[in-house]
């Protein structure tokens, strides 16, 4: 009983969490018209295309017995993409038709017909078979006046990547945004995790004074969040860049070109203020994981003569990766995701733009682009799960299995 | 190959004064056991050795060398750990290869060694696995081998057969002993199993609270404790305990014993300065009862315990004290029978 419900509870969670990845998956697939005129989850049902069947144009005065094509080619012909295809299992015929109670009058008729059955539309027999093939046979010859057959057709669901092609190819936005995403995001996870490795050693395994008060401060560090540091880290990469630029005016003729001004938002001040605010975290992961490494390991590498440095290199680092891992992970995913920083501190260049700082601006250009808006966010996500799924087998249970007692 | 000299060893973690000046000589090529209950500081003793810990004062030497300042890698010795401590990331023989490595030997060398050093522990074929794919028996020759590779001059093993199974640990028991007459290096042995002190050592060392309580080979151990914690410590069952008063002696190797309902005379006496009158404790072990209907020494059995090879029985005699006796023939004795027993004087010990 308790399991039936831990699972409908756990069913639930899985749900909650997928929704909105299926609905944005969905959305970008779709086209323009679909993902602007219904729900992400009417996509995978039949849909209704509504279509004309006129038998000729107003300036066209030949008569004619039969009208015949097919309704696949009328349909793609008039759109410029996502192809229909598949079958044409019913048609929904919407219109006005003789009444047979009230001679002279018409009455508003909604039917449903199937592939090969036969209605009499104005006069004529529409037959049409579900490959798509259709006749309108009419018993004399009709001119001038054009006949129309309204309809909803039941179409199979369509998904096509067009509005992937558009937002990668037809303009820039999307893959500069991810080129800058990666400036900032690879060595603002590489940079901390260096630092906390060495750290996290020595606070684990070397004795010096102070030691334990230093790493609750450290650790207290945690608490301080970003936005109040903004203001002062702000300052201080602008002093660094103000100081640059006089150093740049002294050294060089740039005062010539005019060209003298160091800029205090670039990639380096994002890497160094998620490097700073990132330390902490890591540290405190891999010092605890650290201290953890059974004690006789470090001391018989002491024995056999390694110093610091090399139990570093050649015991603590490969018997870290799993930490190292999780934390490259979080640090990862937190870069990539964060808008705050990147807006406050990063590159304004429209072309350095991060890929949050991106999305958010095409939250304005392309709020009547759902499909396009939809694929750029895909493509922000699957780069954190690429790197999920890759760092996932660093994940290794035992490592240290075979190395002492129990182990 | 080398001689270890401690004098004055002192160590203290903050307030706690775990070893108290404690002299020692060990000589080349010995064996020597450190034998003690828990915590009576025969680890941190051979962790100062190693030099995994430093000094409070005092002064080690090895090979005639003062090791004080020196790391643990500088001192000539090489440490089979209670854990093995084997390197889970590397093969058997980069675990074995590893200290090499690190001196720098060339590759060569290294072959050569780490092949020798597991020929002699039969474990060529274990060359190429991690330490995860062998038994626990397997791993402690590694760790073994990963010391003898070192051709240290002291060999150290903490407790090096306390997570092997009991047939398991008999078979390296005998192995190491062979080693050791094998390589001749100066061993220094931590345990507190005294099973393996008595079988393996030259030379044991009784230690308690920090303290040596006796030097010396192991029948001398055995035959004449020097104080009761020594007489009680080796030997099983336990040594038997009787208070009474020395009653002649003073000043004399023997003794004369009254109390708890028994007399002796010409017991060996632990400590000639103690006066006549004083309170001392008679020590008999338990295989030297002899069941004999005039003996002086009675009480009513509680348990009775049939080993096979001997049997046990505990009673208790009519002044309250617990004493065992252990017999090799089975002995058609009860629960809640009174039995007798005599010993031979020389036997026991008073201290």
């Amino acid at each position: 009983m308790t399991r039936t419900l831990k699972h409908v509870i756990l069913a639930l969670i899985v749900f909650i969490w997928v929704l909105p990845f299926v609905a944005l998956v969905t959305t970008s697939l779709r086209s323009e018209t679909a993902s602007k005129t219904s729900g992400f989850w009417t996509a995978f049902t039949p849909t209704e295309l509504g279509h004309r069947f006129s038998t000729h144009d107003r300036t066209e005065t030949e008569p004619f017995v039969t009208m015949s094509g097919n309704i696949f080619d009328r349909l793609n012909k008039v759109r410029d993409s996502f192809e229909v295809e598949g079958d044409v299992k019913s048609i929904l015929f919407k219109g006005r038709a003789p009444d047979p109670d009230n001679p002279g009058k018409t009455k508003l008729l909604r039917q449903l017909i199937f592939a090969g059955d036969v209605m009499d539309v104005r006069g004529g027999e529409f037959v049409f078979q579900s490959n798509g093939d259709f006749t309108w046979t009419f018993p004399e010859a009709i001119a001038p006046k054009p006949k129309n057959l309204d309809t909803f057709i039941n179409q199979d669901p369509v998904f096509g990547t067009d509005a992937y092609v558009e937002v990668l190819f037809e303009n820039e936005n999307v893959p500069n945004a991810l080129i800058a995403s990666f400036i900032v995001t690879i060595p603002a996870t590489i940079i901390p995790i260096t630092i906390a490795a060495f750290a996290a050693y020595a606070f684990a395994w070397m004795r010096f004074p102070g030691r334990d008060w230093l790493f609750v401060l450290v650790v207290s560090l945690m608490v301080v969040p970003t936005q109040l540091a903004f203001l002062p880290v702000l300052q201080g990469f602008s002093g660094i860049a103000a100081w640059a630029t006089s150093l740049n005016a002294w050294m060089t003729d740039c005062e010539v070109t005019k060209t003298c001004q160091v800029a205090s938002k670039t990639f380096a001040s994002l890497w160094v203020t998620h490097t700073a605010f990132g330390l902490p975290l890591a540290i405190y992961l891999l010092r605890n994981y650290i201290v953890g490494l059974p004690k006789e390991l470090l001391e018989s590498a002491r024995i056999d003569g390694a110093s610091h440095l090399q139990i570093f290199t050649r015991l603590i680092i490969p018997l870290s990766v799993p930490a190292l891992a999780s934390f490259s992970i979080f640090q990862f995913l937190w870069v990539w995701n964060d808008l705050i920083v990147a807006l406050y501190i990063g590159p304004a260049d429209s072309s350095d733009l991060v890929f949050p700082i991106r999305l958010q601006k095409q939250l304005g250009t392309f709020k009547d682009q759902l499909h396009l808006l939809n694929a750029s966010a895909v493509i922000s996500i699957i780069v954190p799960l690429i790197v999920f799924l890759s760092m996932q087998r660093y994940f290794i249970r035992g490592l240290l299995a075979g190395s002492v007692k129990g182990g | 190959m080398a001689k270890v000299e401690l004098k004055k060893v002192n160590k203290s973690f903050g307030n706690v004064h775990v070893i108290r000046d404690i002299d020692l000589e060990i000589e080349n090529g010995e064996f020597v056991v450190f034998v003690g209950p828990s915590g009576c500081g025969k680890s941190t003793l051979l962790r100062l050795i190693a030099g995994l810990e430093n000094l409070s004062s005092g002064v080690i030497s090895i090979a005639d060398r003062q090791v004080m300042d020196l790391p643990p890698s500088k001192r000539g010795i090489a440490m089979v750990f209670q854990s093995y401590a084997l390197y889970p990331h590397m093969t058997v023989f980069n675990n074995m290869a590893f200290s090499l490595d690190l001196q720098g030997v060339t590759k060569a060398e290294i072959h050569q060694r780490v092949e020798a050093a597991a020929k002699i522990l039969q474990m060529e074929h274990l060359l190429d696995r991690r330490p995860a794919a062998l038994s626990g028996g397997q791993r402690q020759r590694v760790a073994i081998g990963r010391a003898i590779v070192r051709n240290p001059d002291v060999f150290l093993f903490d407790e090096p057969l306390s997570n092997l199974d009991a047939a398991l640990r008999h078979d390296t028991r005998v192995e190491i002993a062979k080693l050791h007459t094998q390589l001749g290096a100066t061993t220094i042995y931590v345990t507190h199993d005294q099973v393996e002190a008595m079988t393996l050592a030259d030379k044991i060392v009784v230690l308690k609270d920090g303290e040596v309580m006796q030097v010396g080979s192991p029948m001398e151990l055995f035959n004449f404790p020097a104080n009761e914690f020594v007489a009680g410590f080796l030997g099983s069952p336990k040594m038997n305990f009787f208070k009474g008063v020395l009653v002649n002696g003073s000043g004399t190797d023997t003794g004369q014993f009254e109390g708890d309902s028994l007399q002796a005379t010409n017991v060996r006496l632990v400590g000639s300065s103690k006066p006549n009158g004083a309170e001392v404790t008679l020590g008999i072990r338990p295989q030297h009862l002899v069941v004999d209907p005039a003996g002086q020494l009675k009480g009513t059995a509680t348990l009775v315990e049939r080993l096979g090879t001997e049997t046990v029985i505990e009673l208790v005699n009519g002044v309250g004290t617990r004493f065992r006796c252990a017999s090799p023939e089975s002995l058609d004795i009860e629960a809640g029978q009174e039995v007798s027993f005599s010993f031979n004087s020389t036997d026991a010990h008073i201290f």
